[in-house]
């Protein structure tokens, strides 16, 4: 009976325990569904939830030292939801009066706050969810309106809606514009803004959202948001006060010669960083505007400027020495069914196929070329020899929409050469390329051969940290020998020394380039001549830095020629490079690097702090980084990082002989040095991938 | 005796059989509507069958055939091979920790043909039958200790194995096993010192030491004042210090408040002890010094060895208020809003916003039931709720009916089972449990968990229908 009595209530123990759990289990779910589910519910029936979207926060696009050339500017709406489940009438009878003084203060409609009290009462009377109380509310703002009776309790007790918005905003205005560009809905995106949208553009969020009416959501609460995370910045290789000299010169040119549209790019020779890039075209309402992006997405027949890669080509293949003389016949030539003439009036007949480059002989280049080119054979050899300098491809830049080159490929059974195709290519016909792709040509001549390719985003960055560093790249070792681009330059030096380019000589420094007139609209006969005047070249001549090329297209007053449109607008640039940039100056030469007249220090980021704790100053900005920047300002010190980056040359000009050493000989390269002082000159380029070379480092 | 030709349905239970099968058909219906998403499912056949809906009407199939097949095989084969399918249980336990796939940190399965094999479902059948085979020869009493260490041991290894692979939920489920255990003599006070301890160990989590001391000291006054002889007296003394700690302190613990109780305590102590016997005092003396050392250690635990995400856990259960609502308790506050959003009727079926829109991670498994709340409303909680206790409720009837120790031990094991998977998945849906991830029996997606549970039911049923048909 015991045993019997026991085991029985240890049944019960056991079915009083599933009972216990059960009513608990039970009850937790009354208490969720029927008790807090009528909150739930009440909101609607079924499916009024959605997930939408929240954009991340553009990164912003930034000029080589950091200056903003497109940002995001957040700025707010701000709805009431006069009948948010978390509000109860007394809240909002108590604070109502408060609340409409303040909303009748600081929004602007003309109401009272009497009335404004009416309004509020009437809207929540209606049911009304989503009113909206004011828009293009900025931070500072929204940081008032959230102090305010009743919206202070935020969105479910006190039915405060924030809806986050930005806009697009470019601090400079016009200045490359375009090639800064745009995503917008329904438009092509453009320029680097289109090109990096990826990056720029972040991971959206997400946020659950609950429909009030037919076509309005609302967000639930903000439990339920992923938050975004925004976008990294583009640090682009231009050069803000380039940019504006490169803007300010093509405008006033095309002024001068109410052209219909131009272009100019500045280009690094050394590295292939666009410094600087305009595009500007005729708008009947704002004058020139930049309205598309010419330099890039325009492929034309280049006329003149080509010559360079036709004769590039001839010496290449040893067929020609410059100093030979040959027959021009003054200027005009019969080529089969076609004549050529020479653009400007010269009246020669015996010329050096020098002085036939410089002077821009259509007839003598095009003579040589059909002589050695022949349409069976000549037009492969051609045709690979301008494969080998890279003309055929495009350049790759990273800006949206860029043309392709149009070469005819001989190889190709269904392209006809004509009897004339060659002789035209000669003198750039039949054959279209767009300025950059032009201008890289002209830069990997100054640079001796080395074609670098060009580029015009330096790095990503999060923060002001760089995230991402993005360096110089080779596109071709070499795209002619030694003595072939000895040559060309010295062609392209003659053109400013005695051909077309004379008038636009320098006393001060010296340049090289070649002129382009080319006839856009031959095709259409009886037209009046449309012409397309173009200069491309490099300076200094000497040491070449800089490569620029401007284009403009259908001048209609005071000239049409290369050299009196394009040149001069040339020679502007040239003009305001040379009393900017102080790598330019040879004798400012020992504060490269650093742009402007600071003074700066760079050393182990250890000893600057050493030496300013000592000097007891604070400075404005400060680093982590083993290698820091002392750049002195009015009053302070800023102490930025020097970017070391493993496996890559560092920039050490300008810092002293010990630290330099340290840093090139740790990515185990041979120092060598002469001279005293700090590093003014390192012999290879920073960004270099390191293998064991020797570097020399003059000092000064 | 089943003689031939006899259908193999007539005599198994058609209360457990309806449910088992008619929650497995809620299951697969849930499951279609987690992965409905927000565009539907894929017109084709083939591609239907690589969704989760489409892999768990497999499973169903392969469950049916199963099923079948135990009722075809003869109900002494489970007795006899008892512990050799839990020594084959323990071996893929230890296989798996070897050869298993990581998944989300943890090697708990294998990855054959194409399918994910979870040994810890099965191992938690064979300990079933090792257990229930081991318990039927030996009886637990007070004085012989043997046998609740060799029990213990029975089932302690696996959940230590399935700890390692590390899966503290499924290893934690073999804590059912004490059910049996009670039922088959463990003494009651075992179990409330046992409960006493796991009190104490989550109550030294997230209440100061001090707080505790003073709570036990209050507690250990009421026990002995009651037990006093002159009971009036002392229990007067007790309310007195109970009230004046209440006025003077707020019933915060405060030293003075401390140093008052504990006096109490030695006082009503020495005058017991003469008075009866040294027994109580000592127990109460014990029983405070160890919850304290036990609190104090959990607490050291927690906050010393525990990683952030473990302590997270805890935290979403014991103090949510201390949790990033973004981060852990994110997904206790979703399921809340689903099962809450449900009110009560339900949205109905397919209209569960936060249930198409995959709101909740592993909705289709541990939080299944967070859809049901959403999609069918408190009605269809209390439909699948209610299914669950009946089947309890219907297999310890049919335990107790088992002529068989071994059959009762079983379906003991079972319901155990059954009822900590409930209790816990449901529990843990609703914020009422810590977040562990196990399934729900029958409902959850999961081929290997519909499997094991089939099988404990299935051999359930065949042991039940032997002696029917005796």
């Amino acid at each position: 009976m015991n045993i019997k009595n026991e085991l029985l209530s240890r049944l019960y123990v056991v079915t009083a325990t599933f009972i216990i759990v059960a009513i608990v289990i039970f009850g937790q779910a009354a208490r969720i569904q029927i008790e807090e589910g009528d909150r739930w519910r009440a909101k609607g029936d079924s499916v009024h939830l959605k997930y939408v979207a929240i954009e991340a926060d553009r990164g912003n696009i930034m000029s080589e030292d950091g200056l903003l050339l497109a940002s995001s500017m957040p700025f707010f709406e701000i709805r009431f939801d006069l009948n948010s489940s978390g509000m109860n009438n007394k809240a909002f009878d108590e604070h109502i009066d408060s609340l409409a003084y303040y909303l009748a203060y600081h929004t602007d409609r003309s109401l009272s706050p009497e009335d404004y009290k009416k309004f509020l009462v009437r809207k929540k009377a209606q049911g009304e969810r989503y009113l909206l109380i004011k828009k293009n509310v900025d931070y500072n703002e929204l940081q008032k309106f959230k102090k305010f009776p009743l919206f202070k309790y935020g969105q479910n007790r006190g039915g405060f809606i924030v809806i986050r918005k930005s806009k697009r905003e470019r601090p400079f205005g016009q200045l490359a514009r375009r090639t800064i560009g745009y995503v917008r809905e329904n438009a092509q995106p453009i320029g680097i803004e289109g090109y990096f949208d990826d990056v720029l553009s972040g991971t959206a969020g997400k946020q659950l959202m609950e429909r009030i009416n037919r076509s309005t959501y609302i967000p639930v609460d903000d439990l339920t948001l992923i938050a975004p995370e925004k976008g990294l910045d583009v640090v682009t290789t231009l050069d803000i006060d380039l940019q504006d000299v490169v803007h300010e010169a093509l405008k006033s040119g095309l002024q001068r010669h109410q052209a219909d549209h131009g272009s100019v790019i500045l280009m690094d020779v050394k590295t292939g960083a666009i410094k600087a890039i305009s595009n500007l075209g005729k708008s009947k309402q704002y004058g020139y505007i930049e309205t598309y992006n010419y330099a890039v997405g325009e492929s034309t027949e280049p006329g003149s400027t080509f010559k360079l890669a036709t004769v590039l080509s001839l010496l290449e293949d040893g067929y020609i020495n410059v100093e030979e003389e040959i027959n021009i016949q003054g200027g005009k030539m019969k080529f089969y069914d076609r004549t050529m003439k020479d653009s400007h009036p010269h009246g020669m007949d015996t010329v050096t196929i020098a002085k036939a480059f410089a002077i821009s002989s259509n007839v003598g280049i095009a003579s040589i070329a059909n002589q050695y080119y022949t349409r069976e054979k000549g037009a492969k050899r051609l045709y690979a020899n301008l494969k080998s300098m890279g003309l055929t491809e495009r350049t790759g830049i990273e800006i949206q929409g860029e043309a392709a080159p149009i070469i005819k490929d001989p190889n190709d059974p269904k392209v006809y050469y004509s009897g004339t195709t060659i002789p035209w290519m000669a003198h750039g016909y039949e054959l279209s390329l767009t300025p950059l792709q032009l201008l890289s040509l002209y830069a990997a001549v100054a640079n001796d051969g080395r074609k670098m390719k060009p580029y015009i985003v330096k790095s990503y960055a999060r923060d002001g940290k760089i995230t991402q560093n993005f360096y110089p790249k080779i596109d071709i070792k070499r795209i002619a020998s030694k003595s072939t681009i000895k040559t060309a330059k010295r062609l392209l030096e003659l053109v400013v020394e005695e051909g077309t380019a004379k008038s636009a000589r320098s006393g001060r420094f010296t340049f090289a380039g070649k002129t382009g007139t080319a006839v856009t609209n031959y095709s259409k006969k009886g037209a009046k001549s449309k012409y397309q005047a173009s200069f491309a070249g490099y300076f200094p001549a000497d040491d070449p830095q800089y490569a620029c090329i401007v284009t403009i297209s259908e001048p209609s007053q005071k000239g049409y020629y290369g050299s009196s449109v394009a040149l001069p607008i040339f020679r502007k640039i040239a003009d305001k490079c040379f009393s900017m940039k102080e790598d330019l100056m040879p004798d400012l030469q020992e504060y490269a690097s650093l742009n402007q007249n600071q003074h700066f220090v760079i050393g182990s980021n250890e000893d600057l702090r050493w030496l300013i704790q000592n000097l007891n100053i604070q400075p404005l900005t400060e680093t982590n980084a083993k290698f820091g920047v002392l750049i002195g300002q009015k009053d302070s010190v800023l102490l930025k990082e020097r970017i070391i980056t493993k496996n890559r040359i560092p920039n050490v000009v300008g810092m002293g002989l010990r630290d330099a050493v340290y840093l090139l000989e740790n990515e185990g390269l041979k120092v060598t040095v002469s001279g005293f002082g700090k590093v003014k000159k390192q012999s290879i380029l920073a960004g270099t991938h390191t293998k064991g070379q020797q570097i020399h480092l003059s000092l000064g | 005796m089943t003689k031939a030709g006899t259908p193999i349905f007539r005599g198994i239970d058609v209360i457990t059989f309806s449910i088992m099968i008619s929650l497995s058909a809620m299951g697969w219906f849930m499951i279609f509507a987690v992965g409905y998403g927000e565009s539907g499912y894929p017109d084709s056949i083939p591609l239907f069958l690589k969704t989760q809906a489409g892999k768990q009407a497999i499973f169903l199939g392969v469950a049916t055939i199963l099923f079948l097949s135990i009722l075809i095989v003869d109900w002494k084969f489970w007795r006899t091979f008892s512990n050799p399918i839990y020594l084959g249980t323990i071996l893929l336990l230890v296989l798996v920790l070897v050869f298993g796939t990581e998944i989300k940190g943890a090697r708990s399965w294998f990855h054959i043909f194409g399918f994910s094999i979870q040994p810890s479902e099965l191992a938690k059948f064979g300990t079933c039958l090792a257990v229930s085979d081991y318990l039927a020869t030996v009886k637990i009493t007070a004085s012989s200790r043997r046998a609740l260490f060799y029990s213990a041991l029975i089932f302690g290894v696996p959940a230590l194995l399935i700890l390692l692979q590390p899966d503290a939920g499924s290893a934690l489920i073999f804590g059912s096993f004490v059910f049996v255990l009670f039922r088959n003599g463990l003494s009651p006070s075992f179990v409330l010192v046992t409960l006493y301890v796991i009190t104490l160990l989550i109550a030294g989590i997230i209440t100061p030491i001090p707080s505790l001391l003073f709570a036990l000291l209050l507690l250990g006054n009421l026990v002995i004042a009651y037990s006093m002889k002159n009971r009036l007296v002392w229990m007067g003394l007790y309310v007195l210090i109970l009230a004046s700690s209440l006025l003077v302190f707020n019933l915060d613990y405060h030293l003075e408040a401390i140093l008052a109780n504990a006096g109490l305590l030695v006082i009503s102590m020495i005058f017991y002890w003469r008075e009866t016997s040294y027994d109580l005092p000592i127990t109460v003396l014990g029983l405070i010094t160890v919850g304290l050392l036990f609190a104090a250690s959990s607490n050291f635990t927690f906050n010393n060895f525990l990683k952030p995400h473990q302590q997270d856990r805890i935290n979403v259960w014991l103090q949510p208020e201390k949790c990033d609502p973004h981060g852990s308790l994110y997904n206790l506050i979703q399921s809340r809003v689903a099962i809450g959003s449900g009110g009560f009727a339900g949205k109905g079926f397919l209209n569960g916003s936060m249930t198409r829109l995959n709101y909740i991670p592993e909705q289709s498994t541990d939080f299944i039931f967070s859809s049901i709340g959403e999609e069918h409303g408190f009605l269809g909680s209390i439909v699948v709720i209610g299914l669950f206790m009946v089947l309890i409720w219907r297999i310890i009837l049919l335990a107790e009916k088992q002529r068989s120790l071994f059959s009762r031990n079983y379906a003991y094991c079972v319901a155990g089972i059954l009822f900590t998977h409930i209790v816990i998945n449901i529990g843990m849906t609703m914020g009422l449990f810590p977040i562990i991830g196990i399934p729900l029996p029958f409902i959850s997606y999961g081929g290997s968990s519909l499997l094991g549970f089939t099988l404990m039911i299935g051999v359930l049923l065949k042991l039940d229908q032997n002696l029917k048909s005796v």
